[in-house]
């Protein structure tokens, strides 16, 4: 296959996300201005925010996490610059803007679009905070829901819905998974079944399960109700992202080598591939390589058809899998 | 119904041609139903024409209403003036690269599974295995230093039983000189040359044997000649070092197919003294409109 580079960013890309029909690909970085692009050319479609109004309406830190609704209409976004933004999709203006006290760090629409969760850091003496807006009154004083993680508890690293608009599932630093009922901000259940911070949470096509990935050097795969750990995707190298492909029973893992430690080793020790496990046999059989740097988001397109990548390199790869990859018969 | 465009771009080359003032419009040419070649020009670093032919191939895809509403969108952001299609500055089609499927899964897996059991077999022998190479807690055999160190402490166990057998008296089995070539044998595990051996007969044969040079060279101190002129001859060169003293060896480099010399050599002298007077008489001293350097010579293989 030839893949598609997409050099958008000049720092390392922090999440990528399709849209629900896959024909638009938003990736965030480091640097401060979230791109989206059209996935079948990967063509630059636009940026939220730009040069020319930096200091109002764009972000001004680097962007860790990013989500896009249902009818891929509004686009949302979490930064460093300790603000959330919503922005509409079509135009690329900015609608509103929640400025938080500290860092975002996660964020994600629920099943309609209406209701928008994030998190903030536990930095500076503020605490971890798990927000619930609603996106059609976006103002930082009305939140559907919102608990404070104690000043000793595992702050969040990722999140995810769950249900339908009821339910957020959170990782967290420590490698728990919780889930929260948005309606009493109540924890309903909570695991430990990694033992370091969790990296990434996705959902499976039909939400019936998510995949986990984690710095413990693994990806689990868990039942979205009851948080049962069913499947382990065990690696040697911290898992950045995981995700399920909605096609075929595989997962595709990416990771690698701690992006502070690179520098030490060689491309072909950092083992910066894009890894592909059976999802019911939990056996990798595939690798993709191309990144020289460990791989810090990966999605399969809803399609199934295939994959993007974001790595620490600071590129965008857009894959779509050769016919090898649809013939391949899995041999238990 | 809007198409996408699906680029392909993968052959394209750029031809360089005088500069010129007026730059040719871009054209588009479509080659049958679903190829187009584009035409660009722009200037270089180095005012230069430079034309860029790029060839797509267009593909038609029935979409859904919403993705073909969205893919008439007007850009925006950073990329509101780019031209429709990718922009080559930030949409590159990379090499080709395959997937890699992963064949033999049982066997990588084995040999991770042997390699955690190295693992434990090390953190267990941790202590318990010494090296009599290094010292390091691993076996001998897999000593990291075996190439360099070994064959180093081989010859010096051969002096050593060179001393012994002398104090001792030869020809004694079981002496001292036996046991040190029993731990040879069992610490080398690999092919010596009998030149090298430190064993048995090896360092009693290397006494009488007709290969003086490497024990001449050990009690010598050598001076390195270099900016020697061409047509040095090796007997110029002992006219020249003659004088400070007894010279145990002259090696002149030469040109293997010319003869002429290389422009360096080595001189040996029986004592130290001999050796630092001739380096500080003749470094620095013309010789053959050349000027000679003179310094000690590092020991040869560092």
């Amino acid at each position: 296959m030839k893949p598609i580079s997409l050099h958008g960013h000049d720092r390392a890309i922090t999440c990528i996300r399709y849209n629900r029909e896959g024909d638009l690909l938003f990736s965030s970085a480091k640097d401060h201005l979230p791109n989206v692009w059209y996935a079948i050319n990967g063509e630059r479609l636009g940026t939220f925010g730009g040069k020319n109004d930096r200091d109002r309406n764009s972000h001004s830190g680097a962007v860790w996490c990013l989500d896009v609704d249902w009818e891929t209409k509004n686009f949302l976004s979490g930064a460093a610059d300790n603000s959330v933004r919503l922005w509409d999709v079509c135009t690329g203006k900015m609608l509103n803007c929640i400025e938080t006290k500290s860092a975002v760090r996660t964020c994600g629409f629920s099943f309609s679009g209406n209701l928008a969760a994030f998190t903030s850091d536990k930095q500076m003496g503020h605490p971890c905070i798990i927000n619930v807006m609603d996106v059609r009154d976006f103002q930082a004083d009305k939140p559907v829901m919102q608990v404070v993680i104690p000043d000793k508890g595992p702050k969040v690293t990722s999140l995810v819905w769950s249900g339908i608009e009821e339910q957020i599932i959170t990782g967290h630093d420590n490698g728990d998974l919780a889930q929260w009922d948005v309606k009493s901000s109540q924890k309903t259940n909570i695991v430990s079944d990694h033992s370091k911070t969790v990296t990434d949470i996705q959902m499976s096509k039909d939400n019936s399960m998510f995949i986990s990935s984690s710095k413990d050097t693994t990806a689990k795969l868990f039942d979205t109700d009851t948080l049962e750990c069913m499947k382990t995707y065990k690696t040697e190298r911290p898992v950045n992202s995981a995700s399920i492909a909605p096609k075929f029973d595989h997962v595709v893992l990416g990771g690698g080598q701690e992006a502070m430690d690179v520098t030490t080793t060689s491309t072909r020790i950092g083992k910066f591939d894009a890894r592909f496990f059976h999802l019911v046999f939990e056996e990798e059989f595939a690798r993709v390589k191309g990144h020289f740097g460990p791989i810090n988001s990966v999605q399969f397109n809803p399609e199934g058809t295939g994959y993007a990548s974001g790595g620490e390199d600071g590129y965008v790869r857009l894959h779509t899998f050769d016919p090898t990859y649809f013939s391949f018969q899995f041999e238990c | 119904m809007p198409e996408p465009r699906e680029m392909t771009s993968s052959n394209w080359d750029e031809e360089n041609e005088p500069a010129d003032a007026s730059l040719p419009m871009p054209s588009e040419k479509m080659v049958g139903k679903d190829t187009k070649i584009v035409t660009t020009y722009s200037l270089n670093d180095e005012d230069k024409r430079v034309k860029h032919v790029r060839t797509y191939k267009i593909e038609r895809k029935l979409v859904s209403k919403a993705v073909a509403q969205r893919k008439s969108l007007a850009k925006f952001g950073e990329s509101a003036d780019d031209r429709p299609g990718p922009d080559p500055a930030t949409t590159i089609v990379a090499e080709e690269i395959s997937m890699q499927f992963v064949a033999n899964k049982e066997e990588s897996e084995k040999d991770n599974e042997d390699k955690s059991a190295l693992d434990v077999l090390k953190e267990k022998s941790k202590g318990v295995v010494k090296c009599r190479i290094c010292k390091e807690d691993h076996w001998t055999t897999n000593c990291p230093y075996k190439e360099t160190l070994g064959p180093l402490r081989d010859s010096l166990a051969g002096k050593d039983v060179d001393k012994e057998d002398d104090a001792g008296g030869s020809g004694l089995p079981g002496g001292p000189g036996a046991t040190a070539s029993a731990s040879n044998v069992t610490s080398g595990g690999k092919y010596i040359p009998p030149s090298r051996r430190g064993g048995e007969g090896g360092a009693r044969d290397r006494i009488g044997e007709s290969m003086p040079d490497r024990r001449k060279n050990e009690d010598t101190y050598a001076i390195r000649v270099s900016n020697v002129s061409a047509n040095a001859l090796e007997t110029d060169l002992q006219e020249l070092f003659k004088p400070f003293g007894n010279i145990a060896r002259i090696f002149l480099a030469k040109d293997r197919n010319t003869g002429e010399c290389k422009g360096f050599a080595f001189i040996n002298y029986y004592k130290k003294e001999d050796a630092a007077r001739a380096i500080s008489t003749v470094n620095r001293l013309g010789y053959d409109n050349l000027i000679l350097n003179v310094e000690w010579a590092k020991p040869s293989g560092t």
